[in-house]
């Protein structure tokens, strides 16, 4: 009896983890929802400026630790893709800008670092996890995402990076 | 023709078309297009039939009847459909999103928000937030590439929205770099009533030479 109990519950589970992963919506294949924000040097950058470009969006948090990994690994992806056509943005997501705003100026990184304070742009590109990497191509399409970042994840950002570069 | 009768046109003429560019996509079946090259191909306008008289010197200069090589005129007509039926498509999307506007935002209660810059030395826009009746309704920051477009002389329609008749209260406030690049926020109001037709008013920034300061305005369209 309880090992029926047990073997039903886990077929549960699954099915439930199952759906939830199946409902997870992305954005690939879609327009990049455009967004405003302002900068560390206290500019505005929109994000349909850079059309015709290849675009990283990078979403991070101070908090988190995969971002401050991460970081280091982007500033070296755009010092040498830049010149390329690649453009990268960092967007932090944290509510408390002060602290966000020491954390990148710490930083210290070539790319510019916007201030998302609000929600919207976040329910826009369906962030869950921080940090979050998105490709778009020239054409302003999402074409690659990316949640969470481990040492060797900037391999597989070059490769798609290339690609992108490439059409 | 009111809406009704428009939006169902429309979407016939949509129909149409597409069903139109379908079967003009579509290459033609094998015996149309034989048909052409097995038959002579139909005299030009001007030459001779044996029992008319000579023609005039004009209708000798006609060109010559298309060589056999060349794809019929069916095909070249065919081509020329297509195309007039794509330009069809474009002004029908034109014709679409006008009446998206008239029908979310109907001239009895439209209100378009309008800003431009003058000159531009004494301020750099950095963003405007507008309220109306004392709510926010737009705030928008300005890329780099904005504001120069601005100052260059570009109309930027900020908001466009719905209000009833009557009186209402519009507060604008704009921040930037003011003179000698210093933070700078500034408001401006207008009480405006709002008649049966559409409202249209406009944010002006200009240079006050005088005084060395922007000078923030709006402007109510009558």
């Amino acid at each position: 009896m309880r090992r029926a109990v047990l073997a039903g519950g886990l077929i549960l589970g699954l099915a439930i983890g199952t759906a939830s992963l199946a409902a997870a919506p992305s954005i690939v294949g879609r327009a990049a929802p455009d967004f405003v924000l302002r900068g560390l040097d206290g500019r505005n950058l929109r994000l349909s400026e850079f059309r015709g470009q290849v675009v990283l969006v990078n979403f991070w948090s101070r908090s988190d630790g995969d971002s401050r990994q991460q970081m280091p690994a982007l500033d070296r992806i755009n010092i040498t893709y830049q010149r390329a056509g690649l453009v990268v943005i960092g967007v932090s997501v944290d509510e408390d800008l002060r602290r966000s705003k020491e954390f990148a100026a710490a930083m210290s990184v070539s790319y510019p670092i916007l201030f998302d304070t609000g929600t919207a742009i976040g329910k826009d590109y369906y962030l869950q996890k921080m940090p979050m990497t998105i490709l778009v191509d020239r054409s302003g399409v999402v074409r690659y995402t990316a949640v969470g970042f481990r040492r060797g994840d900037e391999r597989v950002y070059l490769d798609h990076i290339r690609e992108l570069l490439r059409e | 023709m009111n809406l009704k009768h428009r939006i169902v046109s429309i979407a016939v003429c949509a129909v149409m078309l597409s069903a139109g560019l379908a079967i003009g996509q579509t290459p033609p079946p094998a015996d149309a297009q034989a048909a052409p090259s097995a038959e002579t191909p139909p005299p030009a306008k001007g030459e001779p039939a044996a029992d008319t008289p000579a023609p005039p010197a004009d209708a000798q200069a006609a060109p010559p009847p298309p060589a056999p090589d060349a794809p019929p005129p069916e095909l070249k007509t065919l081509d020329q459909e297509v195309q007039g039926l794509k330009k069809d498509v474009v002004d029908l999307n034109k014709d679409l999103f006008v009446l998206q506007e008239e029908l979310l935002f109907p001239a009895n209660t439209q209100v378009a928000l309008y800003i431009s810059m003058d000159v531009g030395t004494f301020f750099a826009l950095d963003s405007v937030t507008v309220k109306i009746d004392n709510k926010e309704v737009k705030n928008y920051l300005y890329t780099a590439r904005e504001a120069d477009a601005l100052l260059k002389g570009g109309v930027q329609q900020i908001y466009l929205g719905n209000l009833k008749v009557g009186k209402h209260e519009l507060v604008a406030f704009f921040t930037g770099k003011g003179p000698v690049e210093r933070d700078y926020k500034r408001g401006a109001t207008i009480n405006f009533d709002k008649g049966v037709g559409a409202k249209y008013l406009e944010l002006k920034i200009t240079d006050r030479v005088p005084k060395h300061q922007p000078e923030f305005m709006i402007k109510d369209w009558e």
